[in-house]
């Protein structure tokens, strides 16, 4: 049987792709906000270190507007349809660190993003929402 | 080993944590608990202050600030080539307590796109 197309409503694409795009930033700037505090600091210090860089403000400033994008996201489609899409920061944050941060990016992980991408792309063919709002099919 | 398995069971507290405050974000979102299943819905009802939508929110935001802490802790007993996998298992859980308290609708598909991010997410770690 051929499966119906499912059209999701454009509000809940585009809070999608922000929430990837927000949860990207938020990542490699908090990465950014740490990068060269040595590992044996004791905690206080990496805590300081980290609130004298912008990029710790950057990712604050961006972890609020996530949470309020999220809410939105969360107001018109199941939990348990938006929240899977989030692993494809997976994706975003490896692609990233490789051409931004000059990481290595082994087989192993292209065949994880292959994976997390193949995942998304199934929870997408599933209907965005399936219940009433109040609990029923 | 003691270790280990310390750092294990913190990433699992944080994993149902984390899954615990999606919903309790999605209840939020949706204005409060109607949204749930009649049978959680009733007893969540006689609880005082349960109607406002941004309690259940209030609630969300406090229980990331445990799971943060919680995966700060683990982070200190496990590699990270452990613990985040293991942190993947959060898309299990919000797809389990979405069936259970909110009536959404799980099926086979939806199941398999988890069971693909989630061994993407191992592979992404080796």
């Amino acid at each position: 049987m051929k499966p119906a197309a499912i059209k999701i409503p454009g509000a809940v694409v585009g809070g999608l792709i922000a929430a990837i795009v927000l949860d990207t930033v938020i990542q490699v700037t908090w990465k950014r906000a740490v990068a060269g505090i040595p590992a044996e600091a004791s905690f206080a210090a990496i805590a300081g270190a980290a609130c004298a860089s912008p990029f710790f403000y950057a990712a604050m400033g961006a972890f609020a507007a996530q949470f309020f994008n999220w809410l939105r996201v969360l107001k018109h489609a199941d939990l348990s349809f938006a929240q899977p899409f989030t692993a494809l920061s997976y994706v975003s944050v490896l692609a990233i660190s490789g051409r931004a941060l000059h990481e290595n990016i082994s087989p192993a992980k292209i065949a994880g993003v292959a994976l997390i991408i193949v995942g998304v792309f199934f929870i997408s063919r599933t209907p965005f929402r399936t219940t009433d709002g109040a609990g029923q099919p | 080993m003691k270790a280990e398995l310390t750092g294990i069971i913190l990433v699992l507290a944080a994993v149902t944590v984390e899954s615990g405050a999606q919903l309790l974000l999605k209840i939020g979102a949706a204005g409060g608990p109607a949204i749930l299943v009649p049978l959680h819905r009733r007893r969540v009802e006689r609880l005082p202050g349960a109607a406002s939508a941004k309690r259940w929110i209030g609630l969300g935001l406090l229980a990331y600030g445990l799971e943060i802490l919680l995966y700060t802790l683990a982070l200190h007993f496990l590699d990270v080539s452990v613990a985040f996998p293991l942190g993947s298992l959060c898309f299990v859980g919000v797809a389990v307590l979405s069936k259970i308290f909110l009536g959404e609708t799980v099926g086979r598909v939806r199941w398999l796109g988890v069971g693909c991010i989630l061994a993407g997410a191992v592979c992404v770690t080796l």
